[in-house]
């Protein structure tokens, strides 16, 4: 079905980016919290435009821009994700005295990029809502002007992306050259031919790196640490989520076709295997040996990426789909509860300001330790369902190996989830934290976050329903 | 294919090599007064490098947004003709988001120049 309306879902995120940008010279410095609000409003209009299409597979620009049910499924968790991101920033900016209108204008304009990203088979569309989303991007990881560290931040993942965006065009360019197209349903078909030429294979290995830096994966992770620490730490959540969950969409859509189409998949599969592995592995040894909790929960999202690869590797979309959507709620929520611990101009990252919190901020020391043990993957969380699914199917697809390795890295994982929690429970407070309680925003996005972890992991029936439709449509 | 590839392989290396010829081959002798910055002979008055004012980044950076705005004016103006009212909606949609830009960057005051 070819029709404009397929476009309102993104026209009304730009509409919504612009409508901000404009009103944010006009309105007075108190007031630019209503900037958040219509931002909100946007997004959710844009949640409910793109929901009435499920089941209804429109397109527009012959079928350039595909809203199938996988595409809306990615939609609604980028949407979600910016919703709460908006939510958990409102105090935050002005408090850090980061509250630059432009804040909700460059994370709507992210949120369009990611929208044309996942909306898509044409690899150039695919990078161009890439661009569109790494240059928001750059200016978000910037934004805290007076402070060295997000200064390095923006430059250091201004220069990693563009090395990234470099490969996936360099790739690009070698697979176009065997295929003589950029859609990625053709340009997988040539896998198909025995004598496959080495320019497609170098051309989806580039690809596969390109994408690496952007989910953050081992070897090409080192900007990961340095962003998420120096980036406001709203920013830093909608980092770990938004990028990634996009990245794995555009795994998805070149892998489903792959993996049936190629006849000789041994050398991509032993890559992606070598990553994966050295994802787990590294990750959570680094982990270990971190002091400040923006940087535990760096590396553990890099950690994360390294499971989400076990289920590229056994073909498992529906587990991944589900693993992503609980890894949104519990790693915005856990950076929620980082940013419920800060108060004017300053925030408390390192482990020892932990101490005693549990005791003196119950609710954010109970909630942070939900988030904290569903990360670790202990039931009745969603973090243990969506690891679940993910390892059993490997299982039966035969990666013995492989989930051997990610149960032992996931059992090292929980070591620092639990120090987290042991600093804020079982250690005396050897510091003075007071903090700036009145945030109402912060704790309805904690106890959205908390709901959604719990349904997830106790009922996640309602939504493994959807998933399958979504996995169905890419077939 | 393989010529291509083996010519491109040869003269990379040349090209290596002879950059760092000059290195391996050349003798270094350097002194302190070798080491300086060179000024007419004169001893040098500031630093190479200045800080520039922001402003003119932000000059040349929106003559650029404006100037490229016109270079899509041409191509339309080409097949105008052709596709008639479609061209004119997707133009205005293009000057509209233009013109949100350029109020913006007004308001910010970007086009003052004392301050």
């Amino acid at each position: 079905m070819n029709t404009f309306s397929s476009l309102t879902p993104l026209l009304i995120i730009v509409a919504g980016a612009l409508l901000v940008l404009i009103l944010e010279v006009f309105l007075k410095k108190e007031k630019k919290d209503y900037l958040a609000y219509i931002s909100i409003v946007f997004l959710l209009g844009s949640v409910y435009a793109g929901l009435r299409f499920w089941n209804q597979n429109p397109s527009y620009f012959n079928g350039k821009l595909l809203l199938d049910n996988f595409a809306l499924f990615f939609i609604f968790i980028l949407a979600i994700a910016t919703i709460l991101v908006t939510l958990i920033s409102i105090k935050y900016i002005f408090l850090q005295n980061t509250n630059h209108g432009e804040y909700y204008a460059l994370l709507l304009l992210a949120l369009s990029g990611m929208m044309i990203m996942v909306s898509s088979t044409d690899f150039l569309i695919i990078f161009l809502g890439l661009e569109v989303l790494s240059v928001s991007s750059y200016a978000l990881a910037g934004l805290k002007r007076e402070d060295p560290l997000s200064s390095e931040a923006a430059a250091k993942y201004f220069l990693l992306g563009c090395f990234a965006s470099a490969f996936i065009i360099f790739g690009l360019a070698l697979l176009y050259g065997v295929t003589q197209s950029t859609d990625i349903t053709v340009f997988v078909q040539s896998f198909a031919d025995p004598n496959l030429s080495l320019l497609a294979v170098a051309g989806i290995g580039l690809i596969i790196i390109g994408l690496g830096f952007k989910i953050a994966v081992i070897p090409f992770h080192m900007w990961t640490p340095d962003v998420y620490q120096g980036s406001p730490t709203p920013v830093t959540a909608f980092f770990s989520v938004g990028p990634k969950v996009v990245g794995f969409a555009v795994l998805i859509r070149i892998f489903q076709p792959y993996w049936r189409a190629a006849v000789n998949t041994e050398a991509v599969f032993a890559a992606l295997w070598i990553i994966a592995v050295l994802t787990m592995v590294i990750g959570n040894l680094i982990a270990l040996r971190q002091t400040n909790v923006k940087r535990i929960l760096a590396y553990s999202s890099i950690a994360h990426a390294g499971y989400l690869l076990v289920a590229i590797l056994s073909r498992d979309n529906a587990g991944l789909l589900f693993y992503l959507m609980v890894y949104l709620f519990m790693n915005v929520g856990a950076f929620s509860a980082v940013i419920a611990l800060s108060k004017k101009n300053k925030e408390y990252l390192e482990l020892d300001d932990y101490a005693g919190i549990g005791f003196k901020y119950p609710w954010i020391g109970a909630t942070f330790s939900i988030f904290l043990i569903s990360l670790a993957g202990f039931p009745p969380t969603g973090g243990f369902l969506a690891k679940f699914y993910v390892f059993s199917t490997a299982v039966r697809e035969g990666l013995i190996t492989l989930v051997v390795i990610a149960v032992l890295a996931s059992l090292v994982s929980v070591y620092y989830y639990l120090r987290i929690i042991i600093y804020m429970y079982m250690k005396e407070p050897s510091r003075d934290i007071t903090i700036h309680t009145e945030n109402p925003a912060l704790f309805f996005v904690l106890f959205l976050c908390l709901y959604g972890v719990l349904q997830l992991g106790i009922f996640p029936g309602n939504v493994l329903v959807f998933i399958k439709q979504a996995v169905a449509s890419i077939l | 294919m393989i010529e291509i590839f083996i010519v491109f392989l040869i003269f990379g290396l040349l090209g290596i090599v002879l950059i760092f010829m000059n290195k391996f081959l050349g003798p270094s002798r350097t002194n302190p007064s070798k080491e300086k910055q060179f000024e007419c002979g004169s001893p040098f008055l500031q630093k190479g490098i200045n800080p520039i004012p922001i402003k003119f980044y932000l000059v040349a950076f929106l003559f650029l947004l404006f100037d490229i705005e016109v270079v899509f004016f041409f191509p339309w103006a080409l097949i105008f003709k052709e596709m008639g009212l479609t061209a004119f909606i997707v133009m205005f949609a293009y000057i509209f988001i233009l013109a949100i830009g350029f109020i913006y960057a007004w308001k910010k005051g970007a086009f003052k120049w004392e301050n």
